[in-house]
C-alpha cells in the first residue's frame, strides 16, 4: 500500500534519515520504534511529502507519490495525525471535524451552499465523532477539551479522510491508562484493509496490535520484523529494549 | 549617453547617496523586527519630525552642526516616551495590533507636524564647508552627497562593531537569533528591544535632517519615505544589519538608475524589483533568523 | 454559544442595523443621503477585506488598489469608451478580479508579514502607475463619471436619495451573498487555513489554490465597491487608491470584528461619520481620528461584534 525506499534527509550536519526504506502491506499494523531523536517524525514527514527527501521514493497504492506534495498525497489516500495536537483550536469540535469532512468528500469548492445544508457532511461528521469518542462534546471549542480527548479529536482529522494508510505519531502520548485503552480499543476498530503506522513508545501497546515493527535508530533501520522477531533480536534488545527493561 | 562613464558614475554616487539615507532609516526597522517581529509604520513619522525639529535649530541658531545632533537626540526621546506610554503596556497584544497603533499615529503626527509648522515646505542651508562641489571625472558633484553616503558609512561601520563586540550587540544577535531560547537563557530580550528601539528612533530623526537640504521638508515626506524604507527592510532580510545596508543599496539604484534610464517605468520598478527578490527568496536576501 | 446561536445572533445584528439604515435613509436630507452612499460603500470594501483577512487571515495592506482598479475601470469604460454605466459596473468587478488573480498569484506564496509587505507595495505600485497615467489624468483625475440609467424602474440615480437607496441595497446583498460564502464548505475551508495551515495541507487541502480564490472574489467585491465610489463621486483620482485607505478598512476589521461581516459594517459608519463630523470640527481631524484608531485598537480585544458575542455567551449561561 505504502512502499519508501532509500529514504535520505540531512538538516546541516544532522543526519536523520539514512536509506531508509518501508513497506505497508494493506491492512496491516505496523509500529515504528525507536529512541528519541531515532528520526521517527522525520520519517512521517519525509512520507507524507511535508518534508521533501534529498533521495529515495516513495510508492502510494503502487503510484510513484514522491514528486506529490502533502496535499497531493493526503487526496491519494494518505492521512496522519501528529505527536502535537495539531487542531483548529478556537473551532468547536464538530466544526474541527466538518473541515476535515468537507475536504475529504471533495466539497471545499462549494461558496452557494449552506454547509449545514450538506447532510452528507453531518452525516460523516457524526460518524467519526463516534468512532473516536467526542460524540459528546460536539459543540465545545477543541482548545477548551480535555487533553486525551484533544488526542482522540487529533485523530479524528485524520481518519476523518477515510485513507487508505494511516500515520499515527504517538496516539497515546500524555494518556491516563483508561485513555490508552481506550486509544487501543479505537486502533484495534479501524476498517481491517486500511494499513497504519504507528510510533508508539509502550512496548504493551505495540506489542499489542502490531503485526509487523520496524526499529529506527539514529535515521536508520536497525531492525524489521514480527513482533516475536523482534522480541527475539539481540542488537534490538542491546540497543533499545535493554535500556527500557 | 547611456553609456558614458561620466554620467554612469554621478549616477551611480546618487544612488549610493539615497541608499545611505535609506540605509539609516531601515535598518532600526529591521532589527526592531527581528527581535520583536512589531513594524512600526510611525517610522517615516520619526523621520519626517526629525526634518522638522533639523529646521527649526537650524533656523534658531544659525548652525546645522547644532541640527544634526539635536534632531535625532530629539526624535529619540520622542520614541522613548512612545515606548513607555504605548509599546510597552502591548507586549502580550498580537504584532497586528501593534502595527495598527502605529498606523493610527501616522495620522496623529501628520497633524502635529501641520500644526505646528504648517503646511508649506521647507529647506535647510547647509554650512559653507558641505556647500560646494568637487570634480568627478570632470563634472562637479555636491559635497553634501558625499558626505550622506560617508554618514551612511560610518554609521554602517559603527552598528557592525556595536552589534558584533558590545554586550548589547552580543544580547541583540542572540535575541535575533532565536527569541524563545534567548528569554530562557535569562537574556532581557525587552531591554534589547527598547534599546535598539530608541537607536532606530534616533537614526530616522538623524536621516531626517540629513534629508532636508536634498529633499524639501513637507507634511508628507513621511509617506514617500516609509513605503520605500519598509521595502528595503522586507526585500533586505528583517533582523539583519547586513540585509538592510544590501536591501538599501539594490533600492537605491534601483531607484536613481530607473529614473535616468527608463523615467516611465521607474515609478513601478522598484515594487517590481521587490516582488522578484521576494518570490526568488522569499525571506528576504540575508537570513538573520537561524531557528 | 453553540455555532448557530452566534450565526443567529450575527444576522440579528444585521437586521438592526439594514433597519436603522433605513430609518435613516427615509429621514435624511441632501447631506445624509450623501453620507449614506459614503458608508455603505466603504461598508462594502471593508465586508470584502473582512473576506480576506477575517475569514481567510490574510492580512492585505493593499486592498485599496481593487478598489482603485474597480473605480477607474468604471472611468475608463464609461468617459474613455462610451460603455453604459448598468454594463461597466460589472464589468468593473471582473477587471478587478482579474487584477487580483494576476496579484494573488504572486502574493499568496507568502505569509505573515511578507504577505503584508508584498500586498501593500503592489498597492503602491498600482498608485504610482495611476499617478504617472495620462490616459487616466494622472494626479489630477479623471470626472464626468454617470451612474446608470434606471429610469426603466422608476428611479433617478442621479438623486443623491435614490442612489444611496440603491447602494444600500447593493451592500445589503454584498453581506447576504458573503454571509452564504462564510457558511458554505469553502468558507469552512478558508476558516481552516486561517486557523493552522499545515494541517489543512495535511487534510488534502491545495492551500494556494483556495487562497488565490479568496483573494480574488474579495477583490472583485472591492472592485464594486470601487465601481460605486467612481459612481458616487462622478470622479476619479489616484487618492482612491492610497495604502491608508487600505489601512483605515483593516482597522474597521479589526475592531468591527474580524470574521463577523457584520462588525466591519459597523466599523465602516463608525469611521466615516467620525470623519465627517470631525473634518467640520477641526481642520487638524486627522489627528483625532489617528487617536480614535490607536485608542480603538488598545481598547477592543476582538472588536465590537466580538465583544458583545461574549455579552452573549454570558447572558446565555444565566439564562440557561
Amino acid at each position: 500500500m505504502l512502499r519508501a525506499e532509500g529514504l535520505d534527509k540531512s538538516f546541516g550536519a544532522l543526519h536523520v534519515a539514512r536509506d531508509v526504506s518501508l513497506h505497508l502491506a494493506p491492512g496491516v499494523r505496523h509500529a515504528l520504534i525507536g529512541p528519541n531523536g531515532a528520526g521517527k517524525t522525520t520519517l512521517f514527514d519525509l512520507l507524507c511529502g511535508m518534508v521533501a527527501a534529498d533521495a529515495g521514493r516513495v510508492w502510494l497504492d503502487g503510484a510513484d507519490v514522491t514528486a506529490a506534495s502533502a496535499d497531493q498525497r493526503a487526496r491519494a489516500g494518505l492521512a496522519r495525525s501528529f505527536q502535537r495536537n495539531n487542531l483548529f483550536a478556537d473551532m468547536t469540535v464538530a466544526a474541527n471535524l466538518a473541515t476535515a469532512i468537507v475536504l475529504a468528500q471533495g466539497h471545499g469548492p462549494v461558496f452557494w451552499k449552506g454547509l449545514r445544508r450538506l447532510s452528507g457532511v453531518a452525516a460523516a461528521v457524526a460518524e467519526i465523532a463516534a468512532l473516536v469518542g467526542v460524540d459528546g462534546v460536539m459543540n465545545q471549542p477543541a482548545d477548551t477539551l480535555a487533553y486525551g480527548m484533544q488526542r482522540q479529536l487529533e485523530i479524528g482529522l485524520a481518519l476523518a479522510l477515510a485513507p487508505k494508510v494511516l500515520l499515527l505519531d504517538e496516539p497515546t502520548s500524555g494518556m491516563s491508562p483508561d485513555e490508552t485503552a481506550a486509544m487501543q480499543r479505537l486502533i484495534g476498530g479501524l476498517p481491517p484493509t486500511m494499513a497504519v503506522l504507528v510510533i508508539e513508545h509502550d512496548m504493551d501497546v505495540v506489542f499489542d496490535f502490531a503485526d509487523r515493527i520496524t526499529v529506527l535508530d539514529y535515521g536508520t533501520v536497525l531492525f524489521e520484523g514480527t513482533p516475536g522477531e523482534v522480541r527475539q533480536s539481540e542488537a534490538v534488545r542491546r540497543r533499545y529494549l535493554g535500556a527500557e527493561a | 549617453m547611456l553609456l558614458d562613464p561620466t554620467f554612469l558614475a554621478i549616477q551611480f554616487l546618487n544612488g549610493l547617496q539615497l541608499a545611505s539615507l535609506l540605509f539609516l532609516l531601515a535598518v532600526g526597522l529591521s532589527v526592531v523586527f527581528g527581535l520583536m517581529g512589531f513594524i512600526n509604520l510611525a517610522h517615516g513619522t520619526l523621520y519626517m519630525i526629525g526634518a522638522y525639529i533639523g529646521l527649526s535649530v537650524a533656523r534658531s541658531t544659525g548652525s546645522f552642526w547644532l541640527a544634526l545632533v539635536a534632531a535625532p537626540v530629539a526624535v529619540a526621546l520622542l520614541g522613548m516616551v512612545f515606548h513607555v506610554v504605548l509599546l510597552r503596556h502591548m507586549q502580550a497584544a498580537s504584532p497586528m495590533k501593534q502595527v495598527l497603533v502605529t498606523f493610527g499615529l501616522i495620522f496623529v503626527g501628520l497633524d502635529s507636524v501641520r500644526y505646528i509648522w504648517g503646511n508649506y515646505s521647507h529647506g535647510i542651508d547647509l554650512p559653507a564647508v558641505l556647500a560646494g562641489g568637487v570634480s568627478v571625472l570632470g563634472e562637479t558633484y555636491p559635497i553634501y552627497r558625499l558626505f550622506i553616503i560617508g554618514l551612511g558609512l560610518a554609521v554602517l561601520a559603527a552598528l557592525h562593531w556595536g552589534l558584533e563586540r558590545t554586550r548589547l550587540g552580543a544580547l541583540v544577535r542572540a535575541g535575533v537569533d532565536d527569541r524563545e531560547t534567548a528569554a530562557a537563557l535569562g537574556i532581557d530580550v525587552g531591554l534589547a528591544f527598547f534599546a535598539v528601539f530608541c537607536l532606530g528612533c534616533a537614526l530616522a530623526g538623524l536621516a531626517g535632517v540629513v534629508a532636508a537640504p536634498v529633499l524639501s521638508v513637507y507634511p508628507g515626506m513621511d509617506m514617500s519615505v516609509l513605503i520605500l524604507t519598509l521595502i528595503v527592510v522586507v526585500i533586505g532580510g528583517p533582523g539583519s544589519l547586513k540585509g538592510a545596508a544590501l536591501g538599501a543599496l539594490v533600492i537605491g539604484m534601483a531607484q536613481t538608475f530607473g529614473q535616468v534610464l527608463v523615467p516611465a517605468l521607474a515609478s513601478v520598478m522598484i515594487y517590481a524589483v521587490m516582488a522578484a527578490v521576494l518570490l526568488a527568496r522569499p525571506g528576504g536576501l540575508v537570513r538573520a533568523r537561524h531557528g | 454559544m453553540t455555532d448557530l446561536a452566534q450565526d443567529r445572533l450575527r444576522l440579528a445584528v444585521a437586521a438592526v442595523m439594514a433597519a436603522a439604515a433605513l430609518l435613516w435613509w427615509a429621514t435624511a436630507g441632501f447631506f445624509g443621503h450623501e453620507l449614506i452612499a459614503q458608508v455603505a460603500i466603504f461598508a462594502i470594501f471593508a465586508m470584502s477585506l473582512d473576506l480576506l483577512v477575517g475569514t481567510a487571515g490574510m492580512v492585505s495592506l493593499g486592498h485599496a488598489a481593487f478598489f482603485g482598479a474597480g473605480a477607474y475601470a468604471t472611468a475608463g469604460l464609461t468617459v474613455l469608451l462610451g460603455w453604459p454605466a448598468w454594463l461597466a459596473l460589472p464589468a468593473s468587478m471582473v477587471v478587478a478580479g482579474l487584477l487580483a488573480v494576476v496579484v494573488g498569484a504572486f502574493a499568496v506564496r507568502l505569509a505573515g508579514v511578507f504577505f503584508i509587505m508584498i500586498t501593500l507595495a503592489i498597492g503602491e505600485m498600482v498608485h504610482a502607475y495611476l499617478f504617472r497615467s495620462r490616459t487616466f489624468g494622472g494626479d489630477d483625475g479623471l470626472g464626468g463619471i454617470p451612474r446608470p440609467d434606471l429610469g426603466a424602474l422608476g428611479l433617478t440615480l442621479d438623486d443623491p436619495s435614490h442612489f444611496s437607496l440603491a447602494v444600500l441595497t447593493l451592500a445589503l446583498l454584498v453581506y447576504l451573498g458573503l454571509r452564504q460564502v462564510v457558511g458554505s464548505p469553502f468558507g469552512q475551508v478558508l476558516a481552516g487555513i486561517h486557523r493552522n495551515e499545515a494541517r489543512m495541507r495535511a487534510l488534502g487541502c491545495p492551500v494556494r489554490h483556495y487562497k488565490l480564490a479568496a483573494f480574488t472574489l474579495a477583490g472583485a467585491i472591492a472592485g464594486l465597491a470601487g465601481s460605486l465610489a467612481a459612481q458616487h463621486n462622478n470622479f476619479i483620482s489616484p487618492e482612491l487608491v492610497t495604502w491608508t485607505t487600505s489601512g483605515e478598512a483593516l482597522i474597521v476589521v479589526i475592531v468591527g470584528g474580524m470574521g463577523t461581516l457584520v462588525g466591519p459594517v459597523a466599523g465602516a459608519a463608525a469611521v466615516i461619520l467620525a470623519g465627517h463630523y470631525l473634518s467640520g470640527l477641526t481642520e487638524y481631524w486627522m489627528f483625532f481620528m489617528g487617536l480614535m484608531f490607536v485608542a480603538v485598537v488598545l481598547i477592543a480585544g476582538d472588536g465590537l461584534q466580538g465583544a458583545l458575542e461574549r455579552l452573549a455567551r454570558r447572558f446565555g449561561r444565566a439564562a440557561g
